[in-house]
């Protein structure tokens, strides 16, 4: 990693986006005491990190670590005991993240998804003020996403403040508030989700005259550029400029009869890789 | 709490239990029956009746020192393979703290070993035999305190393997290949090369200990149990600063390793 810097503001919902390999899961190992930095310094709660402090954060790093001979409900108790918190959290969490059925069962006969829940269940032990997850995803089926989505905003509204590392864009976009954006060990760019992940309105027009009316809406008020994909234009506006009815209106008042015209949100995906590519060309 | 449901561990522990007695029962059973007897006493004279039933009973127990160093190993190896290691340490136990769990668990398994041969021991030489007159009950019982030693001695080397290496089969392997490989080297360097100070070795320190107690009987030498009695203080002495090595070495790596 190379000099990663950044703070976390107490309440917020904290992402740390990357692809595959950018250190996501490094950055988390170093602040939990799982890996060794060989330089730098971390602080939790304003203070220097010891097993105290890691007692006050629930932590998913990387796969649900629990003892297979175990059933869930004793692998729980191991963990609370750990924490010195949350024995009588036991039933709760348990119901939370819907493996009350099986919670006798041995870890070792649990699916994936099932495993990935009862880690989930293990960070929330004791109600911590921090919770740390590493790909919370991994293993779930879309309702089981979505379940944890809920989750996650659920828990914030209740003050807590939340580190999600996801290379799943639309997840960090629906819940976090703030986020960092690591490549290759760097971090690009960190803050305010709604300033970093910012998406563009891009406004597709088509006509029969192509070059006529590339011309003219290069020439429009509050476009920033003009790109060409096969026939049809997309036009990108500075946010909030301009209507869709002005645009027709514009192009007919210039000879132009617009053949298509339809407003879309730049996707997150294409915004996410002009971030990280930016970077390394 | 880790254990109580895990069978393998029950298992192991139960077997270390049983084959204590169970193997000096075979023996005595062996010696008693198939080996010449000169005037009704068997030639090696009555080792497992007391005072001597110390000596012999600890002795024979020690053979069996791969039992609990399999059980240790499984134990410590099995945190590393499932990485509930890791989990420990992100739930709020320091490093430190980990090791120092699993060092009380060597030293209650070793008591508890010890535990089992005192009354073994006891066993044998009050109820199989008739107690000699005029022997003190629990003289030469510090056989017992030298078992004790040479059980944490093993466990601990067993355990430091565990956390260099990680992997329970090669653990397994490399330990007990490093023990006859010791005693390979000793009886070369000490009996062909008269070279004593392989004495000092980790595993023989505390083998030497409790020396075989049947050849005494033949040999009856006198010397060689006063150059015993002298040496006892420093193979103590020694066993123990191994004891620390082996403790700092493996709380330092567990300290600065990658989980």
């Amino acid at each position: 990693m190379k000099e990663v810097s950044f703070n976390v503001p107490e309440g917020s919902v904290f992402g740390i986006l990357g692809p595959n390999g950018s250190g996501k899961t490094t950055l988390l190992g170093i602040v939990t005491d799982v890996l060794k930095a060989t330089d730098g310094k971390y602080s939790w709660f304003g203070e220097a990190a010891s097993k105290k402090s890691r007692q006050q954060i629930g932590t998913l790093l990387e796969t649900p670590n629990f003892y297979h001979y175990l059933s869930g409900e004793r692998n729980l108790q191991i963990a609370a005991a750990i924490k010195e918190r949350g024995e009588q959290d036991i039933p709760r969490v348990l119901e939370l993240v819907r493996l009350t059925e099986r919670k006798k069962s041995r870890f070792s006969t649990y699916s994936l998804g099932m495993k990935q829940r009862l880690a989930i269940a293990s960070c929330l032990l004791g109600n911590p003020p921090v919770l740390v997850f590493d790909e919370p995803t991994n293993g779930l089926d879309p309702a089981g996403i979505a379940e944890i989505r809920q989750l996650i905003r659920l828990l914030a509204k209740e003050g807590k403040t939340i580190v999600l590392a996801s290379h799943l864009l639309d997840e960090v976009e629906k819940v976090c508030t703030h986020v960092a954006i690591l490549q290759k060990g760097e971090l690009i760019t960190a803050g305010n989700v709604n300033e970093v992940l910012v998406n563009e309105e891009l406004v597709e027009i088509s006509a029969s005259n192509l070059e006529k009316l590339q011309q003219i809406i290069s020439v429009l008020h509050g476009v920033k550029q003009v790109k060409r994909y096969e026939n049809i234009l997309q036009v990108f506006f500075d946010n909030g400029t301009i209507g869709l009815d002005q645009i027709n209106q514009y192009c007919f008042e210039n000879g132009i009869v617009l053949s298509h015209l339809n407003l879309r949100k730049r996707s997150l995906e294409s915004k996410f890789i002009e971030l990280t590519n930016n970077v390394s060309s | 709490m880790k254990v109580k449901n895990y069978k393998t561990f029950w298992i192991l522990l139960v077997l270390c239990i049983v084959s204590i007695p169970s193997f000096n029962y075979t023996v005595f059973d062996l010696m008693d029956n198939s080996f010449p007897k000169m005037r009704g006493k068997s030639i090696f004279g009555s080792p497992f009746a007391f005072p001597d039933a110390w000596q012999t009973i600890t002795w024979n127990s020690s053979l069996l020192f791969i039992i609990p160093a399999i059980l240790i190993i499984t134990l410590s190896t099995n945190e590393f393979t499932y990485r509930t290691h890791r989990q420990n340490i992100i739930d709020g136990w320091s490093r430190t703290q980990f090791i120092y769990i699993k060092l009380f668990e060597i030293f209650l398994l070793s008591i508890v070993t010890t535990i089992i041969v005192f009354f073994t021991a006891l066993f044998f030489g009050s109820v199989l035999n008739k107690i000699p007159e005029n022997t003190r009950l629990l003289s030469d019982s510090r056989f017992i305190f030298f078992f004790f030693i040479e059980m944490i001695s093993y466990s601990t080397i067993a355990f430091l393997l565990s956390v260099f290496i990680k992997r329970a089969g090669l653990t397994m392997g490399i330990f007990f290949v490093y023990m006859v490989m010791e005693q390979f080297v000793v009886s070369l360097m000490r009996n062909k090369y008269g070279m004593n100070w392989v004495d000092y070795l980790p595993e023989e320190v505390t083998d030497r200990l409790i020396p075989q107690p049947y050849a005494q009987k033949i040999l009856s030498n006198s010397s060689w149990n006063k150059n015993w009695e002298h040496h006892i203080p420093i193979y103590i002495t020694i066993a123990a600063a191994y004891l620390a090595i082996y403790c700092i070495i493996t709380i330092w790596r567990f300290r600065k390793a990658d989980l």
